[in-house]
């Protein structure tokens, strides 16, 4: 655990070193995140100036929801996003071989690599948005204390969701189609599960379970008794680790390696 | 011989690769995209191989052999489809920590550096991953920067490197953990003169210090002479010949390599032309590949009746050897 922790930190130097020296895609990213958050939440506020309630939720609930899966979004645009789209190109490129020679898991080094720095400038930002939907809804304490370790158990779960798809890349070389796959699935996830009709919210729950990102968490923050959805989470994480582990094992027996 | 004498050993050693056809232009875009028709490559075709702690080791063959691809066998980046294979007691498709820690890999023609930050990043980087101690880290740095004399150069992004400086530093992040085994596919492909004779250099000496065993594939023969003691020749995947470089020499017959200049371009008659004769651009510069025991008689031949201005004997070049076999790979058969 200590030489991942120590990689990691070189992980970040080294990618706050590549993006630093291009100065104005530095700003121009954390601009187009702020840009992104604000937007989002304008919207959803927009459709709540028309009506009163969604589902069972009123505006503040889902003005919360919303930030929840923002604050979600934003760990995931600093930490993983980037290396999605790099796999296609390690593969296409050759450039994965050394990440295979790595003496480390090579998923830790072919998802963790580069860090988005710029994206990471926004975080005050997105926590603040956060707990001010947070104070509007006049949570107690132990409600504030579950949002970080709720957070991260929906970004863990989303992320190995992402990982178990991105596997495809082995088989389709070009990462396109796939990592379309994922924005759209991102987009599907960022709404609250009862909002989707019976068959899809089945599908979405049970098979591919991205509406327990962040449908699970909040409902429990909500209402403590509420966890059948927060177990169906950890369960899934659980479960995708382990389809993980062995369809990674088996893509890496597939890898060609392109000729130099 | 004691299994642990063995750095690898592999045994009938397989890799098909399948690809597919495809024709040019928007209706072979169109047909290929519903019909494709695959190709199945045998790029290893049964290989056996020992290699003994220690030793280095060229393994030569033309483009498309099959040599990178032993290579990324024998490091464990691509599985073989058929056959046995142990690195150092290890499968190495198995990716074992332990494993990855005692091999390192160079590609002349891929970059385990990170373009936009300087080396030193990088090394630090795996210094991290390697988990080698800072002293260590930095007395390997400093000593290997100024063999290589790169020192100056650990600050700058890998970018603004020249080729030879790059290649350097790969070297030297490639070494930072001591490898027992180190894998160099063509570490000088495109370097000048000076900086090839600078790695080689830096190598050997390596290799003299440590006596890490070190598999070289390369097509400049001077990489081959200088630093390698046994050879292994692969041919479609198949290998063709493995043993010491002065047997390799020889594997044409015991011959001699006469070449003699005129003034102007003579013509030579079918006893002559005999012996394989490559001649410079303008026809005024001819070397000759010639049985030991024809030496005398070719040399009287040449001076009576084509008055050359110079001549000289020396031993079979490597690289007429490969040459000669490149041309003729069904020579390797007898």
């Amino acid at each position: 655990m200590k030489t991942y922790l120590s990689v990691y930190k070189k992980f970040f130097e080294t990618s706050l070193a590549e993006a630093s020296s291009f100065r104005t895609s530095f700003i121009l990213i954390i601009l187009m995140d702020i840009i992104f958050y604000l937007t989002t939440l304008s919207s959803v506020s927009f459709i709540y100036d028309h009506v009163s309630t969604i589902g069972p939720w009123n505006k503040n609930q889902l003005m919360f929801f919303i930030a929840f899966m923002l604050t979600m979004d934003h760990l995931h645009m600093a930490i993983v996003s980037e290396n999605f789209w790099e796999l296609s190109v390690k593969i296409r490129t050759g450039t994965l071989d050394f990440d295979l020679l790595r003496p480390l898991s090579s998923i830790f080094s072919v998802f963790f690599r580069y860090v988005r720095t710029s994206s990471l400038i926004n975080t005050p930002l997105v926590w603040l948005m956060l707990i001010y939907y947070g104070r509007q809804l006049n949570l107690t304490w132990h409600q504030w204390l579950l949002i970080p370790p709720l957070i991260i158990l929906g970004f863990t779960l989303f992320v190995i969701i992402e990982f178990c798809l991105s596997v495809a890349m082995f088989w389709t070389i070009e990462g396109w189609g796939i990592n379309f796959l994922r924005m759209q699935l991102q987009q599907l996830a960022r709404w609250p599960h009862f909002i989707y009709s019976y068959f899809p919210r089945k599908i979405l729950t049970i098979f591919l379970p991205i509406l327990l990102v962040g449908s699970g968490p909040v409902n429990f923050i909500y209402d403590l008794s509420n966890t059948q959805l927060l177990f169906g989470a950890c369960a899934a994480v659980i479960v995708f680790a382990i389809i993980l582990k062995y369809l990674w094992a088996f893509a890496l027996t597939k890898y060609d390696s392109p000729s130099s | 011989m004691n299994t642990n004498t063995y750095a690898i050993k592999s045994h009938q050693l397989y890799k098909n690769f399948r690809s597919y056809k495809k024709q040019s232009g928007f209706l072979g875009s169109l047909s290929s995209f519903f019909n494709r028709s695959y190709i199945e490559k045998s790029a290893v075709d049964g290989f056996d191989l020992e290699i003994e702690r220690g030793k280095i080791i060229g393994l030569l063959g033309p483009n498309g052999a099959g040599k990178t691809t032993l290579m990324k066998m024998f490091t464990g980046i691509i599985v073989p489809s058929k056959g046995e294979l142990t690195v150092l007691g290890h499968h190495p498709w198995s990716r074992e920590t332990e494993f990855r820690k005692k091999i390192a890999l160079v590609m002349g023609q891929k970059s385990q550096l990170w373009w936009d930050i300087p080396a030193m990043d990088s090394l630090e980087l795996l210094q991290r991953y390697y988990e080698i101690d800072r002293d260590s880290f930095q007395k390997k740095v400093k000593k290997m920067s100024e063999l290589l004399q790169v020192d100056h150069l650990l600050h700058v992004q890998i970018r603004k490197l020249s080729l030879g400086e790059r290649m350097k530093m790969e070297l030297m992040a490639s070494l930072l953990h001591s490898p027992e085994i180190l894998f160099l596919d063509e570490p000088t492909i495109g370097l000048d003169l000076m900086a090839q004779e600078n790695i080689r250099k830096f190598i050997k000496e390596y290799h003299e210090r440590n006596n890490c065993t070190i598999i070289l594939t390369s097509h400049y023969m001077a990489d081959v002479q200088a630093l390698c003691e046994d050879l292994v020749l692969i041919f479609n995947g198949q290998k063709k010949y493995d043993g010491n470089i002065h047997d390799f020499e020889k594997i044409l017959g015991v011959e001699k390599n006469i070449s003699f200049s005129f003034k102007t371009p003579p013509v030579f008659d079918h006893y002559l032309n005999q012996f394989d004769p490559k001649w410079n651009e303008n026809k005024t510069n001819v070397s000759l590949r010639v049985p030991l025991e024809e030496v005398q008689k070719v040399g009287i031949n040449v001076l009576q009746n084509h008055s050359p201005i110079e001549f000289n004997t020396e031993k079979m070049p490597i690289e007429r050897v490969m040459k000669t076999l490149m041309e003729q790979p069904e020579l390797l058969d007898n």
